[in-house]
């Protein structure tokens, strides 16, 4: 079985979806507490339509879905927290009129159906040399500013308003958090799949919960639920032809069902 | 002598929300050490007051100072300790220790990458000590009852080592004889630590012996230095516009 290791798209797979993990499940602890699990989901739909627009004038599909995530993650958090808007409601809008967009844009062009399917559901033989250092470099970036703001997260996800009145620049770190999101949704797809990388993000900390237990090591748990669950579905994609990002959720859902039949209250 | 400003200095205060006035031309001082009672009709205002004197609204006019810095300038936010409204109604599944939730308290001062600090250990434990949570250092916030959560708040606002806590109704979901315990703490808070209190309650009959300072929010904020005349039934029923009994608890 380790002999897939030795192939060079594995390799660029298992470093790929291992900085996802870590990523997708670090990102997706603040989202999950604050109930805004949508977020990740919306802006999955939305950054394919970055990937249809790069497919179709010839740009990077990667970059294209990073930029079209971004704006859309702004105008998000814009009309949530400037307008008041219901974030619930926001994000359906976005959801389903991106999802629209992105079907008008693969229509109108209709040849590049067989690779957007790759984008829908992730493919380890689609991660490029290029991939990762687009991945390294924008992840990196993500990941040091979570570390860095991490424990202001923290408190804005258990009381906005406290954290606010103390001082904290909750405004600033709202957009800054639903951008790290956007990036880290946008990098992902190339290995999980827009369709997918919700699940990635949700099911870890939803899980790790599960065992009530303080933040910081609900985090590391749900961390290491997400690696755990790339290894094993990257694994299982190579030795049985699955498209990777079912595989990964798959597991996800197994991890996740064993920590409510262990922590059943 | 030294100069000592005043923790809030409120001028000429407007607030409409939705073309709506909430608060209208008030103006009023809070000096340091006081132990100031916010009372009123619900939708009076109190805690749009509150939140006005935080930050967390904006003035539609007027100006609002803090430790004598306009509040626009005012970086100091450590120097507040907040306990807002429901704070004991906490999400059950919330994955946060009482450890953590009291840690909160310092974070404003630790800075980007900030580790927590020898004094912010110190400031930590005194606080969980002085609320008497220190033993449940490690359970979930949402397995304790409402007054244990109560007191986790507090500590959590007194671990930044604040000059002044507002508290606004604070005893929602909390039993009788955790309100009172809450009362006397308060009253040592004021008295042994001299630390200034602003209290929003609509029990004021239960601090009345306490306070130094009320103010009355009905649109408009009256300020009275003597509560105990302003407290006095007929005055009381005056300003809500009703008939009004003042119960004194013994506690």
């Amino acid at each position: 079985m380790l002999e897939m290791l030795n192939y060079p798209f594995m390799q660029r797979a298992f470093v790929a979806g291992l900085m996802i993990a870590i990523l997708a499940s670090l990102s997706g602890s603040f989202i999950v507490l604050r109930r805004y699990s949508l977020l990740s989901e919306t802006l999955a739909h939305v950054s394919l339509v970055g990937v249809a627009i790069g497919l179709l004038f010839g740009m990077s599909p990667l970059w294209m879905a990073v930029l079209a995530s971004l704006v859309a993650s702004w105008l998000i958090e814009y009309l949530r927290s400037v307008h008041g808007m219901y974030s619930d409601s926001v994000l359906a809008i976005f959801l389903s009129g991106s999802l629209a967009l992105a079907i008008v844009i693969v229509s109108l062009a209709g040849s590049f159906n067989a690779s957007l399917f790759s984008y829908l559901f992730g493919s380890i033989l689609s991660v490029s040399t290029q991939d990762l250092w687009v991945m390294g470099i924008a992840g990196s970036l993500a990941m040091a500013l979570l570390i860095a703001f991490f424990k202001e997260l923290y408190f804005i996800a258990f009381d906005e308003d406290v954290a606010r009145a103390g001082g904290i620049r909750v405004t600033l770190l709202n957009f800054m958090l639903v951008s790290v999101i956007a990036i880290i949704i946008a990098l992902s797809i190339r290995v999980v799949g827009t369709l997918l990388i919700g699940a990635l993000m949700v099911i870890p900390p939803v899980a790790a919960i599960r065992f009530g237990m303080g933040f910081y090591p609900t985090t590391l748990l749900s961390m290491a639920i997400a690696l755990i669950s790339v290894v094993v579905g990257l694994s299982a994609s190579y030795l049985f032809s699955l498209p990777s990002g079912a595989a990964i959720v798959l597991c996800l859902l197994v991890v996740f069902i064993l920590a409510l039949v262990i922590n059943r209250r | 002598m030294k100069f000592s400003p005043s923790l809030f200095e409120v001028n000429n205060l407007n607030f409409e929300r939705q073309g709506n006035l909430v608060l209208k031309n008030s103006t009023f001082k809070i000096l340091p050490g006081e132990y100031c009672a916010i009372i009123g009709p619900n939708g009076g205002g109190k805690t749009t007051l509150v939140r006005l004197l935080l930050g967390l609204e904006k003035p539609t006019s007027g100006e609002i100072k803090l430790f004598g810095t306009p509040q626009k300038r005012f970086r100091d936010w450590n120097r507040i300790g907040y306990v807002p409204q429901r704070s004991a109604l906490v999400d059950s599944s919330f994955p946060a220790t009482v450890r953590e939730v009291v840690g909160m308290g310092r974070y404003a001062r630790r800075g980007i990458f900030g580790l927590e600090s020898a004094d912010d250990k110190t400031a930590i434990s005194e606080a969980m000590e002085l609320m008497g949570v220190s033993d449940l250092s490690d359970r979930l916030i949402g397995n304790l009852s409402g007054g244990q959560r109560q007191r986790v708040m507090i500590a959590r606002a007194l671990a930044s080592n604040p000059d002044v806590l507002i508290v606004d109704e604070p005893n929602t979901g909390v039993d009788v004889e955790s309100q009172h315990r809450f009362y006397e703490l308060l009253r040592t808070l004021n008295r042994t630590k001299k630390l200034s209190i602003l209290f929003v309650t609509h029990d004021v009959g239960v601090i009345a012996e306490d306070i130094t300072h009320l103010l009355f929010v009905n649109q408009s904020v009256l300020v009275s230095q003597n509560p105990a005349e302003m407290l006095r039934c007929d005055e009381m029923s005056r300003l809500y516009g009703t008939s009004a009994h003042l119960v004194s608890h013994n506690h």
